[in-house]
């Protein structure tokens, strides 16, 4: 391709944005909002991935030992839940660490503590984090089977219901992005088409005068592209905004919910959304112009 | 005013078609019927043939088949029946990325001019050039020379919408002959245009046709074409009623001794 073709190429491009400025504006929009939408559904979905990720290392299983047992025993079954799998690390907490910990938790009413000091009413156990949350209720299955464990406990319920959550907001996800990919396709589709529309007479100049195929389309090609980036380039200006404003006010009001510094996805996630915004533009305009610019 | 080949797809498209415009640029139409899709029969049983450097007439009452010609000619069309020879190949087989090159070969003017309306004169005439990729310096120089041609240098600045018609049907021959292609073909170019306008074109179809382009004229313009005393095809009903030339050539013959010509062109090509 010829320096000055490019030049052209680029001049009509522009030409023609700003001859259609009105509908290019439509579509930039709609390119913005369906890219904006997506960028916080990757925003939440990354922010819930790191929550449960959190959780996930939060989650915990009890396991609680038969009252009476000797030194090692309790060495034996520390090393035979150290040997399950899935289990990624294990505590022993006695019974008198027990007591302490409850000591704290209670803070100022340490006299309802003071009965049983005496006879100190818990027991021994082991503190088991899984490797991954969803196999805590495997895991704790197989505790529960070492001979000196009598109870085990875990929060069966919030792991789970948080792994069902995200599972389903990932393939909500997933729809809506691939939904809203169709949608921002076919409006750029649209409006080059109505672009090839309004220059159909040009067009049939150009091919009388014996352009190629491929210096016609060009021109569109670009124009969808452009229109695709330009979009997308809103969104990611508005989104990095939001997800700053969201962070600080998260960070200031409500400190112990893990959410993800900017720093690390903005960056990303721009790239992804530029790409994505490029091939969107790309196949938006061929699309239409396989239909509409036959000879 | 044979065009040089700079690009290679061009070159290409010359050998493996022996379609070198500029070599003998003869354009033969054999048994040639058109029939559009609808049972509107346009042309029936054409035979014609033009030489280089001729300047023909196509007349007929309205609907008789002359912008139907000039659209098989521009390959916008396909004959039904028949064949239409350009430098004896036939075009019908053109494929579709070789017809671009071919069309670049004909300067078409139209009756209602056709240009853009929010371009300049001097972009109107540019665009010709920069569509088929021409070297930027080639249209500094090639563009102010046919504006000087049909005498509207001065108005290069101008929108279309700022001239008269006879000045846009100018531009409209500027744009069709600056690529030096060596057919012009004009469907009615003066069609829209008063008698004093007219005869301005006329001298510059004139004009063009004695540098040796080959010009190809359809009108319903009478006095005209009394008035220019060169070769005159009547056409009516989609049928060739009168033509100077008739009966001078066949079909048969000439297509075999076309086919040997370009069947050493092809060898010359191969030895290079
Ligand atoms: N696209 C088309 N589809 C169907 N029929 C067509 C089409 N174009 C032309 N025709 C028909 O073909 C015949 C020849 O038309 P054509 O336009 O070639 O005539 P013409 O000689 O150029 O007439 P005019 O002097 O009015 O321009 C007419 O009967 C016309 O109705
Ligand atoms: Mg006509």
């Amino acid at each position: 391709m010829r320096l000055s073709t490019l030049e052209f190429y680029i001049r009509e491009t522009l030409l023609s944005l700003r001859r259609n400025s009105l509908m290019s504006l439509a579509s930039i929009s709609t390119v913005a909002l369906s890219f904006l939408i997506l960028g916080l559904f990757v925003l939440l979905v990354i922010n819930l991935n790191h929550l449960a990720d959190t959780l996930e290392a939060q989650v915990e299983i009890a396991a609680f030992l038969d009252s009476e047992l000797a030194e090692e025993e309790i060495g034996r079954i520390a090393r035979e839940i150290k040997a399950l799998p899935g289990v990624k690390e294990s505590e022993f907490v006695s019974r008198e660490e027990a007591l302490e910990r409850l000591r704290r938790q209670f803070g100022e009413r340490q006299d309802l503590l003071d009965s049983v000091e005496e006879m100190n009413p818990l027991r021994h156990s082991f503190e088991i984090k899984a490797v991954e949350a969803d196999q805590v209720k495997v895991v704790a299955q197989e505790v529960a089977k070492i001979e000196g464990v009598a109870e085990v406990k875990y929060r069966q319920e919030v792991v789970e219901r948080l792994f069902s959550l995200t599972r389903s907001i990932r393939i909500a996800g997933l729809v809506l992005v691939v939904l809203l990919l169709m949608a921002t396709v076919f409006l750029i589709s649209n409006t080059i088409r109505l672009t090839v529309f309004a220059r159909r007479r040009e067009i049939g100049i150009m091919k009388l005068v014996g352009a190629t195929d491929w210096f016609i389309r060009w021109p569109f090609i670009l124009e969808g592209i452009l229109l695709g980036l330009l979009g997308t380039l809103v969104a990611v200006l508005i989104l990095s905004r939001l997800y700053d404003w969201v962070v600080t006010s998260i960070y200031s009001s409500l400190p112990f919910i893990p959410v993800l510094s900017p720093e690390g996805i903005m960056q990303p996630l721009t790239l992804l959304l530029l790409g994505l915004g490029f091939l969107v533009g790309a196949f938006g305009s061929l699309l239409s112009l396989r239909r509409f610019l036959r000879v | 005013m044979s065009k040089s080949y700079t690009d290679k797809d061009e070159i290409r498209v010359a050998l493996e078609w022996g379609l070198e415009w500029g070599v003998k640029d003869m354009i033969k139409l054999c048994n040639v019927s058109k029939v559009y899709p609808n049972g509107n029969v346009a042309l029936q049983d054409i035979s014609i043939e033009i030489e280089k450097g001729e300047f023909v007439f196509f007349v007929g009452p309205s609907g008789a088949g002359k912008s139907t010609l000039a659209k098989l000619l521009l390959r916008e069309e396909l004959p039904s029946s028949g064949e239409i020879l350009v430098n004896g190949v036939n075009i019908a087989k053109l494929k579709r990325h070789q017809i671009p090159y071919y069309r670049r070969g004909i300067g078409v003017v139209f009756q209602d001019f056709r240009l853009l309306p929010d371009k300049t004169v001097y972009e109107n005439v540019a665009f010709a050039m920069r569509v088929v990729e021409a070297p930027r310096r080639e249209i500094l120089r090639q563009v102010p020379a046919v504006l000087h041609l049909v005498v509207l240098a001065h108005k290069s600045r101008s929108m279309p919408s700022q001239l008269s018609g006879g000045e846009q049907q100018r531009v409209g021959l500027a744009r069709a002959i600056v690529n030096n292609p060596p057919v012009l073909l004009a469907d009615e170019p003066t069609g829209n245009l008063d008698p004093e306008t007219s005869w301005e074109i006329m001298r510059l179809l004139v004009e063009i046709n004695r540098r040796g382009t080959t010009v190809i004229m359809a009108t319903h313009a009478r006095d005209i074409v009394d008035a220019m005393k060169k070769r005159v095809v009547a056409l009516e009903g989609g049928r060739v009623v009168r033509d100077e030339k008739q009966g001078t050539y066949s079909c048969e013959e000439t297509k075999s001794l076309e086919e040997r010509e370009i069947g050493g062109l092809r060898k010359g090509f191969g030895l290079l």
